[in-house]
Parts: structure tokens; C-alpha cells; sequence
């Protein structure tokens, strides 16, 4: 490469705003049950790039009520579809960001809550909705978003910080149940489940070093990291692996230089966004992951970025820290 | 997208795309709006159940038409034969082959498989058979294992039976075909660690004597693999492995491991010019352990410092964590 890389922010920002635009694509249509998340992702990303503003919020607050399901008590990824814990945390961190947690009734306020903790099970562990799919993403979906909505209690603290520790692997990696394979998303979502209920010290220092070492051999010598050993690096993993890093406290253990130029890498020069790895497709995920992934490393003058929450942390500063 | 390849289109490839995806809008639509219908208003029939069938076909993702379908099997449970089970478990099958990785539809196979007509352990051993053969296309794929562990827990539930020595032989089985097969790896210590906590070992020495020549020649073949490493990590350090040997035999262990990885690492050294990264890093965990054991005193000679300088060099990429350890005095 002839130029240096640098970072395309009014690229971004400009295919950022161009997927609401895309109604002429099927591909649009076909990822209906992945809006909300996606809007989250977009506005989440555009907030660090200091472009928060191409959105129009009135018009995402709108959006973000219109996929309420009021028969469960949460949000679906659309108008029309079931809710599900990970639309309802999307839901949520929306609003949170808009600071427009108000614009939900005291109804639904509750009815949420309820909803969220419903799905908790007897072991502490927490299922997707009523059909009973187990997976530490689930805990940490519904403990982000009581902790968000300051309505974190003992009663459902306490169990799901245990069903997260018998997650914990020999390897210094977490599963998506007791007995799975470690994988570095389930690494964030373990952690960050720890720290926002203020329970990292629940792991030994032995288990921290263990953990600090697992996830910093996802770095591979093209400078991205991967998810699990022996796997392809993707962007996505700057986020669940350096966030994991920085909740304790050893950001540093991968080379940041190595890590930026695989992203910048991954960047589509033309209509910019960026991808899991060089050449392939981009998308709004990645384009977030990539992003955050560089704020946690502090380039580009990107605006910060929380690792427990994955929110601005102008934001999440604002959030009631538990125990209340 | 993950995995795909990135295309420049030109403006009339995408007009001609565009143009081609009018129709195809149209009608994914009105088939939507045709299930949300039907779900809204709660029609629990074959023909709904049709409906789900086409969209799920073509968009098996949308998670809402799962639970619609689920929701229609539950209320019209007892107008349904055998058959119609056993075509619930070839549509799922149909449906992974073309995505193996959408967790919504590995979902509903353990749904379907947990309220099939026969709830013998039949169906379930059916189904081994059937993440045998996944697990041959794709031997790490991660839902794959998790879903393997999912039928083997029930087939012990309805046999009420432990098959962690059967699994055992499967892991053996995969790590033998593809050493790097750390999926393999894990679920390898996962059975170890069941079978010792269950009392399920006749002669606990012996496995572990195996064990011990097992990895020592996966270390010399998977040299340059986290995989192997990892696993010998767990295994000199597993409470079970110090317990049974007893200390003669663990330091025996340790020093033998020691040698023969300071052997591979020479190797490494005399072919590349490199010291092995995981060579040093091993080292160092066995010394950490020596000293742990009492097997090396605290005047004797360590290492382990002199190896995280080396580390530093040959491994630069975790450079900060081997200055973090020099500097903590922490030697793992």
C-alpha cells in the first residue's frame, strides 16, 4: 500500500447513513430481524465518530417504540416480530444513549423489567425468550439492560454471577454454558457481565492472569485477532477481545500498531464501512467493532467508548453504578 | 458480512440488480405480512405451518416465524403422526445444510427433538449419528460441539448411562485426524474431569501414563499449535494428574516434559533461527510449578526470567505481558 493508512471517518459516516436508505435492496428486507440491532450499531458508531447527529432521533425514538411488543413486555427487532432479550437490550441502549429512557410509559417500564427478569432461570443462567435457548450472551443482554434501567437487584445479581463463573474454562476463556468451548465473544460477555455488577473480584488473580493470557494470544501475526486458537482473524474480535482486556486492566498485552492496521485494512475505500477481514463484504457490525476497537486503543480521536456497555461513555458515566 | 467476498458494483449492475429485486420484494413481503398475519390472529393450522415452511426457506433467520411455527405445533400437537416429526427433523437438517452457523434453527431442532411423538433414546442416537457427520464437514464448528453435548447429555438421561469414556474415544478420534482440532482438545478435558469426579477411571494411573505419552507425541507432531499447548497446560497443572502420580512420578513427568521440550525448541532453533514461543512459554509454567511442588528450591537456578527476555523478542506481539510478568516477578 502506497498511502499511509488512515482511517475514512466521512466515508463511514456517509455508509452509515446510506443503510436506511437501501429499500431497493432485498437484502434490506431480509434483515428485518436485525434492525433494531443495527440501528443501535449505526448510532453507536456515528456517536464515536462525533456524527451522531445524521441520525434523526425523533425519527429512531419513533422507530425504536414501533417495535415494542406489547403482548411479552420487550422489544422485537421490528415492527411486528417477537421480543427477545438481545432487541430488547438493543431497545434500551438506544433509548439510553437518546437520553429518551422517558419516552417509555411507566407501563412498559415495568412490564420491561419484568420481562427481563422473567426469563431468568433456576441456575442463575438466563434464556433468549419463553423457548428456553441458554447462553451467557442472554445474561449479560439482560443484565446490561436492568443495570442501564438502574433496576438491578441481589436476587437476580447474585445467581447469574455464579452461573457466569461456571463458565470459566481451564484455559482462561469463558463458554456459552458450563462445559462449552472458550470463545472470545463469550469472554465479553462473562466479563462485562462481572464488572457491571461490580463482581470482578470474584475471580482470583490467578484466573485474571490466565484470562489476560487466553486473550491475548488471539492476536495473530497479520496484527487482527482471532475468536477461538487456530481460527481466521476477523474485526469483530478488536471488540470482544480488547474490551474484555481493558475490564481487567491489561489493554496493553496486544500490539495496538499491528491491531489499527488491520482494521484500517478492512476498510472499503469506496463506499467505506468496514469488514471482518480485508476484501469481503462490509457491514454495520464490523464497521461499529472496527471503530471501538480503535477507541479502546485511543487512535483516531475517536470519542471514548465504554467496554462493559459497548455505549458511549459520556453516557454510560451517567448510569446508576450497582450495588446502589 | 461475515466471510463474503466484498463486489464493486457498476451503476448498471446495480440498476439490473435493483430492477431484478422489485419482484423478489414484493413477494418476500407480502409472504411476511402474510405470517405476521396469521400469527396475529392466531390460526394454528397445517396451512399456516406451510406458510412458515416458505418463509423460513428463504429467510431462516426470522426468528419470529420459528416461534409462530412452534406455537402451531404445540396447539395442534395431537393431529400429528410420527411422520410429521421425522419431517420437522429433516426440513431443520435441510435448512442447516445451507446454514450451518444460524443458531435460531439449531434452536429449533432441540426443540423439535424434546417434543417428538418418540421421546425414546432413539431419536437421539439417530441424531449422534447426525453430528458425527457435521462434525466431519466442519470439525470445529462451535455450534456443532455444543449441540453434540446437548444429545450426548440426553442419551445418558434416557439410557442412564455414562458415555464419557465412548466421548473420550471420539475426541481421540478427532485430534488424531487433525491435531489443531482444539475443539477436540477441550472436550477432552471436560470428559477427563467428569470421569475422575464421577469415579468412572478403573485404573487412574494408567489413563494417566497414556494420557502423558499421548500429548508428548502430539507435542512433537503440533509443535507450532496453541491446541497441543494448551492441553498440556491444563494437564500438569489438573489436581487429579499431581494426586494420582504422586511426587516421584510428577517430577519425573515435569522433567521429562522439561527435556523434550527444550529438545523441540533446539530443533526449532538449528532449522529457523527462532526459539518457539510456546516452547519458552511452557518452560516457564513447568518451573512455576517445580518451585510450586518443592521440586526446585528456592537457591537453585530459575529461568524463567531469562525465557520472558526471550520472549520478548520472538514473540513481540505480547511483548507487554512478558515485560508485565519480568516486572511483577510473576513467573507462570
Amino acid at each position: 500500500m502506497s498511502q499511509p493508512l488512515q482511517l475514512l471517518k466521512e466515508k463511514h459516516i456517509a455508509y452509515i447513513e446510506s443503510l436506511d436508505k437501501k429499500q431497493n435492496d432485498l437484502e434490506y428486507w431480509l434483515s428485518e430481524h436485525l434492525r433494531l440491532n443495527g440501528v443501535y450499531w449505526g448510532l453507536t458508531a456515528l456517536y464515536i465518530l462525533d456524527a451522531q447527529d445524521k441520525f434523526d432521533k425523533e425519527q429512531v425514538i419513533k422507530f425504536v417504540l414501533s417495535c415494542w411488543d406489547d403482548k411479552t413486555g420487550g422489544f422485537g427487532p421490528f415492527h411486528r416480530h417477537d421480543a427477545h432479550l438481545l432487541s430488547t437490550l438493543s431497545g434500551i441502549q438506544i433509548l439510553a444513549t437518546y437520553e429518551s429512557l422517558h419516552r417509555l410509559s411507566d407501563e412498559q417500564f415495568e412490564k420491561c423489567v419484568a420481562f427481563i427478569t422473567s426469563n431468568q432461570l433456576e441456575d442463575g443462567s438466563f434464556q433468549g425468550d419463553r423457548f428456553g435457548e441458554v447462553d451467557t450472551r442472554f445474561v449479560y443482554t439482560a443484565l446490561s439492560a436492568l443495570s442501564i434501567l438502574g433496576k438491578l437487584t441481589p436476587e437476580v445479581v447474585e445467581p447469574a454471577v455464579n452461573f457466569i463463573l461456571k463458565c470459566y474454562n481451564f484455559d482462561g476463556g469463558f463458554g456459552l454454558c458450563p462445559g462449552a468451548e472458550s470463545h472470545a465473544a463469550q469472554s465479553f460477555t462473562c466479563l462485562a457481565t462481572l464488572a457491571i455488577t461490580n463482581s470482578l473480584d470474584r475471580l482470583t488473580s490467578k484466573q485474571i492472569q490466565k484470562i489476560g493470557w487466553w486473550l491475548c494470544e488471539r492476536q495473530l501475526p497479520e496484527g487482527g485477532l482471532n475468536g477461538r486458537p487456530s481460527k481466521l482473524p476477523d474485526v469483530c474480535y478488536s471488540w470482544w477481545v480488547l474490551s474484555s482486556l481493558s475490564i481487567i486492566d491489561r489493554l496493553n498485552w496486544i500490539n495496538f500498531k499491528k491491531l489499527r492496521e488491520f482494521i484500517l485494512k478492512c476498510q472499503d475505500e469506496t463506499q467505506g464501512g468496514i469488514s471482518d477481514r480485508p476484501d469481503n463484504e462490509v457491514d454495520v457490525f464490523h464497521t461499529l467493532f472496527g471503530l471501538t476497537g480503535l477507541s479502546l486503543m485511543g487512535f483516531e480521536e475517536l470519542k471514548p467508548i465504554d467496554p462493559k456497555y459497548c455505549m458511549p461513555s459520556d453516557i454510560t458515566s451517567k448510569f446508576k453504578k450497582y450495588p446502589y | 458480512m461475515h466471510g463474503t467476498k466484498r463486489k464493486q458494483w457498476s451503476k448498471e449492475a446495480l440498476n439490473r440488480k435493483r430492477l431484478n429485486d422489485v419482484k423478489k420484494i414484493k413477494d418476500y413481503r407480502k409472504l411476511v405480512d402474510k405470517v405476521l398475519t396469521l400469527k396475529e390472529s392466531q390460526v394454528y393450522d397445517l396451512k399456516s405451518l406451510k406458510s412458515t415452511t416458505e418463509l423460513l426457506e428463504i429467510n431462516p433467520e426470522f426468528n419470529t416465524a420459528w416461534n409462530f411455527r412452534r406455537d402451531i405445533i404445540d396447539n395442534i400437537r395431537n393431529e400429528l403422526d410420527s411422520e410429521f416429526w421425522d419431517n420437522e427433523l429433516k426440513f431443520t437438517m435441510k435448512t442447516l445444510k445451507r446454514f450451518p452457523k444460524v443458531y435460531w434453527i439449531w434452536n429449533h431442532r432441540v426443540w423439535v427433538l424434546s417434543h417428538h411423538v418418540d421421546s425414546s433414546i432413539k431419536i437421539w442416537q439417530k441424531e449422534l449419528f447426525i453430528v458425527n457427520q457435521m462434525l466431519e464437514l466442519d470439525s470445529r464448528n462451535y455450534h456443532g460441539w455444543h449441540y453434540r453435548r446437548i444429545v450426548i447429555q440426553n442419551m445418558e438421561r434416557l439410557g442412564n448411562k455414562s458415555l464419557n469414556h465412548q466421548e473420550f474415544q471420539y475426541t481421540t478420534e478427532k485430534i488424531n485426524q487433525n491435531i489443531s482440532n482444539f475443539s477436540a482438545w477441550h472436550q477432552r478435558v471436560q470428559l477427563i474431569s467428569m470421569m475422575f469426579d464421577h469415579d468412572e477411571i478403573a485404573n487412574k494411573l494408567d489413563l494417566l501414563k497414556d494420557e502423558l505419552d499421548y500429548i508428548t507425541n502430539a507435542m512433537f507432531t503440533g509443535a507450532d499449535d496453541q491446541a497441543v499447548w494448551d492441553y498440556i497446560c491444563w494437564f500438569i497443572e489438573y489436581d487429579n494428574v499431581f494426586k494420582t502420580l504422586e511426587l516421584k512420578e510428577y517430577t519425573k513427568m515435569l522433567n521429562d516434559l522439561q527435556t523434550n521440550i527444550v529438545m523441540i525448541n533446539d530443533d526449532d532453533k538449528d532449522f529457523s533461527g527462532k526459539e518457539n514461543p510456546w516452547c519458552l512459554k511452557v518452560l516457564i509454567l513447568i518451573e512455576n510449578l517445580q518451585c510450586k511442588r518443592g521440586i526446585k528450591k528456592s537457591d537453585d537456578v530459575l529461568k524463567s526470567k531469562e525465557w520472558l527476555a526471550k520472549l520478548i523478542e520472538v514473540d513481540p506481539l505480547r511483548a507487554n505481558r512478558y515485560r508485565y510478568l519480568l516486572d511483577s516477578q510473576y513467573h507462570e
